[in-house]
């Protein structure tokens, strides 16, 4: 008992509760499925040539690394340009667009992709209106086929490759661009020389995060794309699904995960040489991937401070162009831009009450009849409380745990914190199909697939991770000597925990649950997996039927879905917001 | 007119506050505290003693914060032991010690009101809710922050959030209290202010005291006694006055004040009492006298050594003028006093200094 105790002092046994689940649900089947790919005991590469040997494979193997790069690029272009012109918008313009970029991050992405199967479909929103319009006879092909895949899923990256881009931009001190324009340098060799040079930190963090996410993209390409547009992740699934040889998974899983590598290390090596930066790029890229949590705190903490930088970026490229050209430009391609992220997902809540027996655009009559639909059928409400209680479990679990965690790391040296964080996050930053079969396997060995204890483990794997980078960021903000000081006055370890610390942690606390809630409410390639065919959560249940297309109740679903955001920003906002506005209110308040 | 903000609202727990304390002694027995290999305080031995204000005074690096946190209890010694009235305190943790602490960055709790702050080491002492008002009401009105109470510790100025500070460390009355840098993030005006300020509730509360500090003048403002500390060992214990007055080593001379070192070949000094050996002569640069070379020798002539150097440089600092005076390959600082008549040495002026061989202190090197 009191070496138990003991262990809860030093810092590393405060991770153990971490590690433990994180070694038994994902790091030892991982390992497991690494020996399974090499015919352990025999030790062989004949899994990896067999894979190599079939062309098929080897042309999967290419689509996922094409389709992951055309759709990175596409993001950057498209990101790059939006990003300069929200951080050089007024200030409530700015917070508008950046509110307006936060939205669909927070959106559930089935709903989000259910949206574009709308609005592209045979009988979808466009073809209706061309239809309806005369301009066509027959519907055009405008689904399952590529480009409708790098429709959906630049749709669902490009505010992972804004957000990092607007971070990245709203920090270039705007005296180093006012210098270089005092030197004579016109706008434009301003902007080449010394804007987008200091900007290339966030294109990098920027484009890895897209790039790796899309390498493990399962469900988008699967619903929008054809026969033929299947990524490497869709070929596991789909072996899971039929044959289920283990070594043939493994196999294909490890290639998956071995190429996320490759590019991130080539990637992050090549541009960190021209920076001459020191410091471990991979590392540096895996863990800008959890920035965007962080720095989700910092967009939303801007609302109410008041706008500091001047608009130096808008002299910038307004200084010398006597047009005006540049800048209606500009506007027209932000519109369409938030037009392309919000649309989709307006147009789903419009049809959603739609008065008649199918979906229609616009709704000839209104009515709720789909919401009554939902809150009526069982196996839907059911779905969706299955959904509640375990994102509810997952989040209380996790933000013990990787609360625990985070404590112990933040007291470690920084070698071993950044070292060990790194470990503790793998399961986001792995392809998710990857994750998926480690914890397939893993759950076998527990006896829990196809139970709510496994699909709660498999999620607080990922959870832990959120939580542990959340709070870690704000235990880096938080003053230890409060703690030194609330002992000084005869405040018990206890006292000083729940008087102090807590109280002034609290906000990270609730931000990590509530992005532990979302990752476990909205995940469905790890739960079909694991979730066997006893346990239907939400994501299970509208993925089975973006699938079939028979019920348009699952409308009214993301509707209610693509409203949940707004409910979150609400609370990210109270409880930030709230904490700044009190800190920073300079009114005196009189003696009680 | 002072008398109506002293006189003590009559009240039970008063005796609590103006109870005859037994101050406690403490003491440092051959402490040291390594951090890995790194010695952050050797061998330390001091005693403070009942009542008194010490100030640790060092370089940065020196092992002020070092030894101040074991005395508070956050950091264990290596070696040695820590005494407190007589008791080891080594194995004590912090928070069943019984002392005020002022950090340097005041560690005020963010999210408590300032009577929140100040109540805090009351409710964790237990006292009941109704006293603490009271309580935190008088302290308030002490440190002159009466109608503060409500306000959040953001919301007050940098003085205002250190006599917050202060007041939680003192509020409960604990028998001593340790400061470190309490001062530093202070501007200039607003430390003298606070000096004297912390002088006078030294005073009021006769509260043993320990402060940390790398500012000199308020060393010699605030302190009793002084601990001068050299990578991670005392360099000399004394007085204000003392220290500056008869510094033992060169280290303390240079550290406390300006100090010019008499060597040879340029200076053969010409002594009353033997040199004692391993040292070297020190004078302060206002003992040093500046002259014209051809003006007349004094009275006191047979008691003063003279030499004569050129002025490399000349600085006014208000009602001080100071020079450096190239003496062969020395150059010597002096300081004087701007008095009517007194001419003023212009750089390349050939000039004569003299001192009285009595004011010439040996100093270890
Ligand atoms: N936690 C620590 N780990 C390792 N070394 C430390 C630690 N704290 C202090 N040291 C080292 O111990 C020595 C003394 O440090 P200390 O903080 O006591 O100095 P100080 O006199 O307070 O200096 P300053 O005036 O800069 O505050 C320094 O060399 C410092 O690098
Ligand atoms: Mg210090």
């Amino acid at each position: 008992m009191s070496s138990f105790y003991k262990l809860g002092q030093m810092p590393i046994g405060l991770t153990v509760p971490a590690f433990a689940i994180l070694l038994v649900v994902f790091g030892i089947p991982t390992v497991l499925l690494f020996l399974i790919s090499l015919n352990a005991p025999d030790f062989s590469v004949t899994n990896y040539y067999a894979f190599f040997t079939q062309p098929a494979n080897v042309r999967v193997l290419f689509q996922t690394i094409e389709v992951s790069l055309v759709a990175t690029g596409i993001c950057l272009i498209v990101g790059y340009p939006t990003a300069y012109l929200i951080v050089t918008a007024s200030k409530s313009l700015r917070i508008t667009l950046i509110a307006l970029v936060i939205i669909p991050y927070l959106t559930s992405g089935l709903a989000r992709t259910y949206a574009w199967i709308v609005i592209l479909g045979d009988r979808g929103v466009i073809n209706n209106l061309l239809l309806g319009l005369g301009l066509i006879q027959s519907p055009l092909p405008l689904i399952y086929n590529r480009m409708a895949v790098y429709i959906g899923m630049v749709h669902i990256m490009l505010p992972l490759m804004i957000l990092p881009l607007v971070s990245a931009m709203m920090g270039i001190d705007r005296s180093f661009v006012a210098a270089a324009r005092s030197m004579g340098a016109g706008p434009f060799t301003a902007f080449r020389r010394v804007f987008f040079p200091l900007s290339l930190p966030g294109v990098r963090s920027g484009s890895l995060l897209v790039f790796v996410f899309c390498l493990g993209f399962y469900i988008t390409p699967a619903a929008l794309g054809g026969l033929r547009d299947a990524m490497l992740s869709t070929f596991i699934a789909a072996q899971v699904k039929s044959s289920f040889d283990m070594s043939r998974i493994a196999t294909a899983a490890f290639i998956l995960l071995a190429v996320a590598i490759i590019v991130l290390s080539m990637v992050g090596l090549d541009l960190s040489g021209t920076q001459g930066r020191a410091a471990n790029p991979v590392r540096k890229s895996w863990l800008a991937r959890l920035s965007i949590i962080r720095n989700l705190k910092l967009y939303l903490s801007e609302l109410p401070r008041p706008y500091r930088a001047k608009r130096w970026a808008a002299q910038l490229y307004q200084a010398g162009t006597a047009s005006r050209w540049p800048q209606i430009i500009g506007r027209v391609f932000v519109v369409l831009v938030m037009v392309y992220l919000l649309f989709p997902g307006l147009i789903v809540v419009v049809m959603s009450f739609s008065a008649g027996a199918f979906l229609e655009f616009p709704p000839s009559g209104l009515s709720l009849q789909w919401y009554r639909s939902f809150f009526g059928d069982a196996s839907w409400n059911g779905a969706a409380w299955t959904s509640v209680q375990i994102g509810v479990e997952v989040a209380i679990l996790s933000t013990i745990v990787g609360t625990l965690a985070a404590f112990g790391l933040s007291r470690m040296g920084p070698g071993s914190r950044s070292f060990l964080t790194m470990i503790i996050i793998t399961p986001i930053t792995f392809p998710v199909i990857v994750v998926g079969i480690a914890t397939y396997l893993g759950l076998i060995e527990l006896g829990l697939i196809g139970s709510q204890t496994g699909i709660i483990l498999a999620h607080s794997i990922g959870a832990i991770g959120i939580v542990v980078v959340i709070v870690s960021a704000t235990l880096a903000n938080f003053d230890r000597t409060l703690v030194q000081a609330a002992k000084s006055m005869r405040a018990g370890p206890l006292q000083t925990f729940m008087r102090v610390t807590l109280p002034l942690i609290r906000p990270g606390l609730i931000g990590g649950a509530v992005f532990a809630f979302l990752q476990s409410f909205d995940e469905a390639v790890i739960t079909s997996l694991v979730g066997g065919l006893s346990v239907r959560t939400l994501p299970l249940k509208m993925l089975e039927n973006m699938r079939n297309q028979i019920d348009p109740t699952i409308a009214a679903v993301a509707s209610l879905l693509m409203l949940l955001p707004l409910l979150w920003i609400i609370v990210f906002y109270v409880l930030w917001w709230k904490s700044k506005a009190k800190a920073q209110n300079t009114l005196p308040a009189p003696a009680a | 007119m002072n008398m109506h903000a002293r006189t003590p609202l009559p009240l039970p727990e008063d005796e609590l506050l103006h109870e005859k304390r037994v101050l406690p002694q403490i003491e440092f027995r051959g402490v040291s505290k390594m951090y890995g290999k790194v010695p952050a305080v050797r061998d330390l031995s001091l005693t403070v003693r009942r009542g008194e204000f010490l100030t640790i005074l060092g370089p940065s690096g020196s092992g002020k914060t070092t030894t101040l946190m074991l005395l508070a209890g956050f950091e264990a010694p290596s070696a040695g032991d820590i005494l407190i009235a007589g008791q080891s305190v080594a194995a004590v943790p912090s928070y069943r010690r019984d002392q005020g602490i002022v950090f340097q960055s005041y560690a005020l709790f963010p999210h408590l009101t300032v009577a929140g702050n100040l109540e805090f080491p009351l409710e964790m002492r237990g006292v009941n809710a109704a006293d603490r008002k009271i309580r935190v009401g008088r302290m308030l009105e002490r440190v002159h922050l009466r109608d503060f109470g409500g306000r959040m510790p953001s919301q007050l100025s940098g003085g205002q959030q250190q006599r917050v500070a202060l007041a939680r460390a003192l509020i409960a009355d604990p028998p001593f209290l340790l400061l470190d840098e309490p001062l530093g993030a202070l501007d200039r005006n607003l430390r003298e202010q606070m000096q004297i300020e912390m002088k006078s509730l030294h005073k009021e509360f006769g509260i043993t005291t320990v402060c940390v500090t790398h500012d000199q003048e308020e060393a010699l403002t605030l302190s009793d006694r002084i601990v001068v500390m050299r990578s991670g060992r005392i360099e000399q214990i004394d007085t204000p006055e003392a220290l500056y007055d008869r510094p033992a080593t060169c280290f303390v001379a240079k550290f406390l004040g300006e100090a010019n070192i008499l060597e040879e070949p340029d200076f053969r000094i010409e002594f009353d009492s033997a040199q004692p050996s391993g040292t070297v002569g020190m004078i302060r640069p206002e003992r040093i006298r500046i002259v014209a070379p051809k003006e007349s020798k004094r009275s006191d002539a047979d008691r003063r050594q003279s030499v004569t150097g050129t002025v490399d440089d000349m600085i006014y600092a208000g009602p001080l003028r100071k020079y450096h005076v190239r003496v062969g390959g020395t150059v010597l600082i002096v300081r004087e006093h701007v008095a009517a008549g007194q001419p003023t040495f212009r750089p390349g002026d050939e000039v004569r200094l003299d001192w009285l061989r009595s004011d010439v202190r040996f100093v270890a090197a």
